[in-house]
């Protein structure tokens, strides 16, 4: 486990690998966290930041002798910066063979409007 | 190295922001392996090959053992749509590992759960360590 760098003596961290694509009905992230279980994955809101995190624990016996090690426990952290126009009330998260899935809706579309102006 | 939506609210005193550039990405830097990551191991029954393999179905993976090795195939797809950032990897992946112990062919059995594919391959009966009695005559 060489590559693997160990902060303090908590788990390695990473980055999930992460995908953001925009379609008609609102953004969806997608996120590579393969290990992780639902028990061990968490997403907070706070204001306009979406804060994921997930933790790897492998029971990888301890009688095994390995050979080539090349993943992994760690620990995965991401926040990502989210628009005005995402309806907070509706996201939603599904997590599903190491991928979680993030669906953040727009908010109905407001009507473009005229400003009345006034004269003093 | 976030993605801002928003272009009204970015404080710039973001210290996780700061701190999340050492946080590497599995698959970048450093760690530009082969796809997918392996770990190989074994104890005295079996061989272990375990790949991170998120997101694809267990029936999408080609497993083929030969003689000495065992190989690893499939091809990854990408969802559509508008992308502002694209970091999974995505398209065809083979991976050959060498098994150099004869193995039970016959009982090998693979597993995916949360992404992690995981081959369990049998020592075959002749080469694993048994105790002989010696009899004193």
């Amino acid at each position: 486990m060489s590559e693997v760098k160990k902060i303090d003596k908590g788990l390695p961290r990473y980055r999930p690998a992460t995908d953001i694509i925009e379609r008609e009905d609102g953004f969806h992230i997608y996120m590579d966290l393969p290990g992780v279980k639902r028990e061990a994955l968490s997403i907070d809101l706070q204001e306009d930041e979406l804060i994921v995190t997930g933790r790897v624990e492998l029971d990888q016996g301890g009688k095994e002798h390995f050979v080539e090690m090349q993943f992994g426990d760690c620990e995965y952290v991401r926040s990502i910066s989210i628009t005005d126009i995402v309806d907070r009330e509706r996201i939603k998260a599904n997590l599903e063979g190491g991928v979680l899935e993030l669906h953040l809706p727009k908010v109905e579309k407001t009507q473009p409007r005229r400003i009345e102006i006034t004269t003093g | 190295m976030v993605i801002d939506f928003n272009t009204l609210y970015n404080f710039p005193s973001r210290f996780d922001r700061v701190f999340e550039d050492f946080f590497k990405p599995p698959m970048g830097n450093d760690r530009r392996l082969a796809y997918p990551p392996l770990n190989l191991s074994n104890d005295d029954d079996n061989v272990y090959v375990r790949a991170e393999l998120p997101g694809i179905d267990i029936e999408d993976i080609e497993l083929t053992l030969t003689d000495k090795t065992l190989v690893l195939k499939g091809e990854r797809g990408a969802p559509q749509g508008k992308y502002y950032r694209q970091e999974r990897p995505s398209g065809v992946f083979h991976r050959v590992v060498n098994v150099s112990v004869p193995i039970d062919r016959d009982n090998v059995t693979a597993t995916m759960v949360d992404g992690i594919l995981t081959v369990t391959l049998p020592k075959s009966e002749e080469i694993k360590p048994r105790s002989i009695n010696i009899e004193i005559a």
